[in-house]
């Protein structure tokens, strides 16, 4: 489904290029999160003080709440990858939340997005396994009995790579269905304000999802640095 | 955040992303099956074995979730 009109395809029309950039919407809506991102990280680290006023206050509970929340799961070795995870969870939140404003194309409602996010994710939980476990590492993909090898090694690669898919698809489809239907319910009854409800639901569902994919990459990191069973 | 209901929630993420890793499994060991089918021309063989593998992987994620619960 077309998206009706997007305001950065325009916007690169003006230097000629509206071809590309109406067929790769989700690249340029997601160098605009990246600006957004950008912007309020120079915002919040412009003034710190040691007293928080204002908007550091609102960066300080929310980066260093959600660090509390990530070392009481993954325990004191999961603090190094907090920088990552905060990363994806503000990313996604503002990549989902532009869905909500009219002319813009939320970048996680393209698969592209969202499958290079989980493999990040997912691709740096075993880096952290590795880095952990050294060549121990392997035996999370081994089972608990030698002679079982042949059958639990196949089964635990299709396990991770479900977890990259799975990652990909939730918020992949949690997007793209919302936005469908608040295109189709805009072109049935638009005049009579039908696209409302949903995206007030929408509102939830972007912090939802975000949270979600926060949490399952975390817990992945959590699952590569415990021990193997 | 209280540290119980940061478990909580943790749990629920858990369980929550359970039934969808269950049908992805099969379908990636499906998919698998086919793609070294088509590689070694042994329709439909390796078909069948990639989804067997599929199925157990799939249900060992319940079987794991399973334990898991009985701490409660």
């Amino acid at each position: 489904m077309e998206h009706p009109y997007l305001f950065l395809t325009s916007v690169f029309g003006l230097f000629g290029l509206e071809e590309w950039a109406a067929s790769h919407p989700h690249v340029t809506y997601m160098w605009l999160a990246m600006l957004i991102l950008i912007i309020f990280g120079w915002l919040a680290g412009k003034s710190v003080s040691l007293v928080p006023e204002t908007a550091q206050n609102v960066f300080e509970v929310l980066i260093s709440g959600m660090e509390e929340f990530v070392v009481s799961i993954t325990g004191e070795e999961g603090r190094k990858s907090y920088p990552l995870l905060i990363t994806i969870f503000l990313f996604v939140l503002v990549g989902n939340l532009m869905g909500l404003v009219p002319s813009l194309y939320p970048p996680t409602a393209s698969v592209n997005t969202t499958m290079a996010l989980a493999l990040i994710a997912v691709g740096w939980s075993h880096v952290v396994g590795v880095w952990h476990h050294g060549f121990k590492y392997i035996k999370h993909f081994l089972g608990p009995v030698p002679l079982m090898i042949p059958l639990f090694l196949p089964i635990e690669l299709i396990a991770h790579m479900a977890r990259v898919l799975s990652l990909t698809f939730r918020l992949f489809g949690n997007m793209m269905g919302h936005e469908l239907v608040v295109l189709i319910l805009l072109m049935l009854g638009g005049m009579f304000l039908a696209p409302l409800p949903v995206m007030a639901m929408g509102v939830f569902v972007a912090l939802v999802q975000a949270f979600v994919f926060f949490l399952l990459s975390t817990m992945y990191i959590a699952g590569a640095i415990e021990e193997a069973h | 955040m209280k540290k119980e209901t940061g478990k909580t929630i943790r749990e629920l993420g858990y369980f929550a992303s359970l039934g969808m890793s269950v049908a992805l499994s099969i379908f990636i060991g499906l998919g698998l099956g086919l793609w070294l089918d088509k590689k070694f021309d042994t329709n439909p063989v390796l078909m069948f074995v990639g989804l067997i593998i599929g199925i157990i992987a799939g249900f060992s994620n319940i079987v794991r979730a399973g334990k898991k619960g009985k701490n409660y």
